[in-house]
């Protein structure tokens, strides 16, 4: 595919979509529609469906039965951890293997024009992007989530919280599980607004950060404290009236669809003439920019109406700029 | 009191290009522009104290190798995020083609 149809590419080999980011339809006055019938098409697929598909994959062969999970012990724990770790593997492997290994796609639809595996860097263990991201991803972020997972399931087997069910409540839990993306938004933002606190973000979240340009490794490279507070997203479940599979979803949202914002292409080739569109670009221009876009997609509009929203247009390069001429003012007084 | 210390020769660096310079326990970025003037600033990045000289420069900007936040190497100003404190500058003169810069 020519990504120059779609965008195009600056000096230093970065490619830029024309297209500009918009929020969810759903916010747009007068509503419109047609688009919100076709962004409901790329609500559903195949990001959501497939962690949705996952979701009834665990529910149905890997989650222990309830009799077991109300105890918590080493065994179904690091059973649950082993098939995270390998799904993880398989998942976010498929694509580093594709776009960053075998470099299937070559430059094409790529925002950074640069490699990390050709940038070794002191910021990393052992120099490497690459193996960084991989052993902080496997043996901190994912151990984590499966810490999550265990204390959830563990509150939902003792009926420590409420376990409803599908048959009494089937629109109330489908309403639930189509409000999951927003619930991962709005707790996403929440966070990650929290830790770019300066204290925070020095000591927790920078090592995220380090990645500049962020690969499928990247996704889940966090300090602990970002790992927990970024999985906790499924304890909400704990909170809300709820059923374990829609916290597992939730989490799954978390866990396995931190993959769409780093994956570092634009467009993902199928064939010659075919391609799905990765959801990256707002998160890349976080890493890109870092006081921009806390949230995602727009879903719920956060950074809109907390005036931290880049769309990766002129206008929003403007209103990043203003804002941080305004801090670098107050930190540089003449 | 300020002094001026030879620091390299002119044709070490390249137009567009920076290189750096250690002196006294200190280190420094000399830059060399478009049009063949030279620049000199502190040698790390304001924000997680990188070297600039592995900074990617652009006509008169550099570009932070880590974050890729970027400074006007001739003010010392801080140009996008995320860095926000300016760099420190130093006034060079060129003299037997050599850099002087003075510290």
């Amino acid at each position: 595919m020519d990504d120059l149809q779609f965008g195009k590419r600056n000096k230093r080999g970065d490619w830029t979509p024309t297209a500009v980011l918009e929020a969810a339809p759903l916010w747009v006055r007068p509503l419109n529609l047609g688009k919100i019938l076709r962004w409901l098409v790329g609500y559903l697929w195949p990001w959501n469906t497939l962690y949705m598909a996952l979701t009834l994959a665990y529910w149905y062969w890997v989650l222990p039965d309830v009799e077991v999970m109300q105890t918590v012990g080493w065994g179904w724990a690091l059973r649950l951890y082993a098939v995270n770790a390998a799904a993880i593997f398989v998942l976010y492997g498929a694509f580093e293997y594709q776009l960053y290994v075998r470099r299937n796609q070559d430059y094409r639809f790529k925002y950074n024009g640069k490699f990390p595996a050709d940038q070794p860097s002191d910021v990393f263990w052992f120099k490497s992007q690459n193996v960084d991201n991989f052993l902080r991803s496997f043996f901190v972020s994912i151990p984590l989530w499966t810490v999550v997972e265990v204390l959830f399931l563990w509150c939902f087997a003792n009926g420590y919280v409420p376990w409803l069910s599908w048959s009494a409540n089937p629109w109330y839990l489908a309403a639930l599980l189509l409000l999951a993306p927003a619930i991962h938004e709005a707790h996403f933002f929440c966070i990650h607004r929290l830790i770019h606190t300066p204290l925070l973000y020095k000591w927790v979240h920078s090592i995220h950060h380090n990645s500049v340009n962020p690969t499928p490794w990247s996704s889940l490279s966090m300090h602990p404290v970002e790992a927990f507070l970024y999985h906790a997203v499924a304890l909400w479940h704990l909170v809300l009236p709820s059923n374990p599979i829609v916290a597992l979803f939730q989490l799954h949202m978390a866990g396995f669809g931190a993959l769409n914002g780093h994956i570092g292409f634009d467009q993902v080739e199928l064939t010659d003439g075919q391609a799905f569109e990765s959801h990256a670009y707002a998160h890349y221009l976080h890493h890109k920019h870092f006081e921009v876009n806390y949230g995602g997609d727009q879903l719920v509009p956060l950074d809109v109406w907390f005036g931290t929203w880049h769309d990766g247009s002129p206008a929003g390069e403007a209103r990043m700029q203003a804002r941080f001429d305004k801090k670098r003012a107050r930190l540089n007084p003449q | 009191m300020p002094q001026w210390i030879d620091a390299c020769a002119s044709t070490d660096v390249e137009p567009e290009e920076v290189i750096r310079f250690d002196h006294a326990q200190q280190t420094f970025a000399i830059f060399r522009s478009p049009d063949d003037q030279y620049f000199c600033t502190a040698g790390l990045c304001t924000h997680e104290k990188v070297h600039l000289a592995d900074g990617l420069v652009m006509d008169y900007e550099v570009e932070c190798p880590k974050h890729s936040g970027a400074f006007d190497y001739r003010t010392g100003e801080a140009r996008r995020a995320p860095v926000c404190v300016n760099l420190k500058t130093f006034p060079t003169k060129v003299e037997n083609g050599r850099i002087h810069i003075e510290i």
